[in-house]
């Protein structure tokens, strides 16, 4: 997984001891979940990788007490007396700590299902988004992911499309959309409108269908929408890294593409943690109340053209049964489920749902940026991080599969169709994964 | 004699002064830090809505009862019948004779009601802080999270249950005496101390466990209500 294995300097270590006692400053949350947890072990008993095989088995309480023993150890001298005789657990920390860190909170996905089900309200994710921001400033964030982040910070996308590229592409996917369906679909650039669509950048090129699926929609419905060059991307790893100057500035984009093509609505596609980012943590909480345009899903959007009736959809294009995988960023962190259904009975006749779902649903196995992670060291004893997302991580997502019995499964974010993808071709299941616009591009119906 | 002047008399005092201190430090750490939001829905339309779910939750342990059902029944168990002594025990406290007499209670029969409460109420509380203890030490899962700051928690709580146990039902305790010390404490009107073995057991493990609470992982009652405001503010 490209963990540096690198040696830490005593300023580092410093560094990270310093963060850990600033949680005595906040978030509030933070510095109750250190002090709250009665270690009753619900949590294990509702998280995907403990619930997965013994020998890649994770504890969530028991990863979230790491940061919780050197809170404890530095912390008040009260505090110190209690845990020198034990009456407190803690420990001081040490490199060897740092690197055991770097493996066990980029094994947890931050899906927050463990919150669910916590009886004291613990959520472990905001725990290890915390521990993540220690361990990125230190530079113990994982290889592939710190240089989407650099590719971040240099083009303001992850993929390092230049605005020029930005344009070719959207052009070849106009050409292709006039093969498709043999009418004239635009894919606009840089163009004022009443619509700014963003999406996963990485979503863009390596599974265009879900883009054209959109603009097939945007046209048929006859939505004026345009993409950003400068904004191409909304895919925002800082909600990963725990940087939250980089959330900041990668939001940024999103607000000054939106001002300056004048839009009406911000429309974020197919990507959990970018409506995520952009609706619960950036938006009007980084822009201030009063920022001129809405921010929504484009299943919101959608959800609302199909009940007017302003696209026409024929759902026997799609017949085949199709079961909707909840991304833990749309239940859980910005309530978004009956929209996605919505679109999706509307353009599939066979939908099925799995158990359990919506806010319940299982993690895909890949949250928080782990789909990225492929090769490299591993997690807990596994040759390879892709071979730990397969047996480990995803493992309760494909019995969940397996119980459908569907033949596709539509995954509205990217980084959960990357993993999902990956577990079917892994396990050799005859099942395809796809996003939900991808199958309105194919039961869309063009008028005239 | 000395031990029990220390327990009756000055380690009272020594435990509201440290309850009061660590609580009010620790609140004051949490509220200092201000309120934080991070929903996790379905969120509640309303703050009556928000606050009608974090009572019905503290009250019922619902998410439990989904998530893990055999430690639900045994907590919910453990929590519910140690609230029920905590209002017995401030019968102990509190001049109740009045208020029985205008009810039609002779003195003798309600304190008799309340001995059967009470003593049913603590075998309960027993057998559900024995369940935890064991869940504790059998469950591989729970045993590897569990630290000595938990098992301390559990045996204090546990050495306090047993000696209150063995208090009521060793031999018959009349429990004027105590009704009589501690409202003079309060009042620093020092009365005869009552003598029993297991009552000064009871209340020096009792106060032990009074002043770990704000130190330790038993500072979740109050702040259970932070969290849970953090998840479901709309």
């Amino acid at each position: 997984m490209g963990l540096q294995s690198k040696m830490l300097q005593q300023a580092e270590l410093d560094k990270a001891i310093e963060a850990v006692k600033a949680i005595r400053n906040g978030p509030m949350v933070l510095q109750l979940y250190m002090d709250i947890c009665t270690k009753c072990g619900t949590c294990a008993r509702q998280c995907h990788v403990s619930q997965s095989d013994p020998d890649c088995y994770a504890n969530p309480a028991m990863r979230s007490d790491r940061l919780r023993r050197i809170y404890n150890a530095e912390r008040s001298v009260l505090k110190k007396v209690l845990w020198s005789v034990g009456l407190v657990n803690g420990n001081g920390l040490t490199a060897r700590d740092l690197q055991a860190w770097a493996k066990d909170f980029y094994s947890c996905s931050g899906c927050r299902r463990c919150a669910k089900f916590c009886p004291l309200g613990i959520d472990n994710s905001v725990i290890t988004r915390k521990a993540r921001s220690i361990l990125h400033s230190i530079g113990l964030t994982p290889g592939k992911i710190s240089t989407i982040q650099q590719f971040d910070d240099r083009f303001g996308n992850g993929e390092g499309i230049s605005p020029p590229t930005a344009v070719e592409i959207a052009d070849f996917l106009e050409g292709e959309l006039v093969e498709q369906y043999g009418v004239a679909i635009k894919v606009p650039i840089d163009r004022k409108a009443d619509v700014l669509f963003v999406t996963s950048g990485g979503e863009i090129l390596s599974y265009p269908e879900t883009l054209m699926g959109c603009a097939a929609f945007f046209h048929a419905a006859g939505i004026d929408w345009t993409l950003s060059s400068y904004a191409f991307d909304a895919a925002n790893f800082g909600l990963f890294t725990g940087d939250d100057a980089h959330m900041k500035e990668k939001n940024r984009r999103l607000h000054e593409a939106s001002m300056n093509l004048g839009v009406e609505k911000l429309v974020i596609g197919e990507c959990g943690h970018a409506y995520r980012v952009a609706t619960q943590i950036g938006g009007a909480n980084y822009w201030g109340k009063d920022i001129p345009y809405q921010i929504t899903s484009i299943f919101v959007l959608a959800a609302e053209v199909i009940r007017k009736r302003g696209v026409k959809l024929d759902s026997s294009q799609n017949p085949m049964a199709v079961t909707y995988h909840d991304p833990c960023n749309y239940a859980r962190s910005t309530g978004l489920t009956e929209e996605p259904r919505e679109v999706l009975r509307a353009c599939a006749g066979n939908f099925l749902e799995m158990t359990p779902n919506r806010d319940y649903n299982w993690c895909c196995g890949a949250g928080g940026g782990l789909a990225v992670l492929d090769g490299g060291e591993g997690v807990h004893g596994m040759d390879s991080f892709h071979k730990y997302r397969m047996t480990c991580t995803g493992k309760k997502k494909l019995e969940q599969i397996d119980q459908t019995g569907a033949a596709y499964v539509a995954a509205p974010c990217f980084n959960c169709k990357r993993q999902i993808g990956q577990l079917m071709e892994y396990h050799r299941r005859e099942v395809a994964v796809g996003s939900v616009f991808e199958l309105v591009g194919k039961a869309i119906v063009f008028r005239g | 004699m000395y031990v029990a002047k220390f327990i009756c008399i000055l380690m009272p005092c020594v435990t509201v002064a440290v309850f009061v201190a660590g609580m009010v430090g620790r609140l004051r750490n949490w509220n200092r830090a201000g309120a934080a939001r991070i929903p996790l829905f379905p969120t509640p339309a309303t703050p009556w809505q928000m606050w009608k779910r974090i009572l019905v939750e503290s009250l019922t342990f619902g998410q439990l009862c989904d998530g893990n059902r055999s430690l639900w029944i045994g907590t919910w168990a453990f929590h519910l019948f140690l609230f029920m002594v905590l209002i017995g025990h401030t019968m102990l406290i509190t001049d109740l004779n009045t208020l029985w007499k205008n009810l039609g209670f002779e003195y003798g029969r309600a304190d008799r009601i309340g001995a059967a409460i009470g003593g049913t109420a603590g075998l309960v509380l027993l057998v559900a802080a024995i369940y935890l203890l064991t869940r504790r030490l059998s469950s591989a899962r729970v045993r590897e999270i569990s630290s000595l700051e938990d098992y301390v928690s559990i045996a204090l709580i546990l050495a306090v249950v047993i000696s209150g146990d063995l208090m009521r039902f060793s031999s018959y305790f009349d429990t004027a005496p105590v009704r009589e010390f501690f409202p003079g404490l309060v009042g620093l009107q020092i009365t005869a101390i009552p003598h029993n073995r297991f009552l000064l057991i009871h209340l020096f493990f009792a106060q032990v466990l009074i002043m770990y609470v704000p130190f330790s992982k038993l500072v979740h009652i109050p702040g259970v209500f932070y969290t849970k405001s953090a998840l479901y503010r709309c």
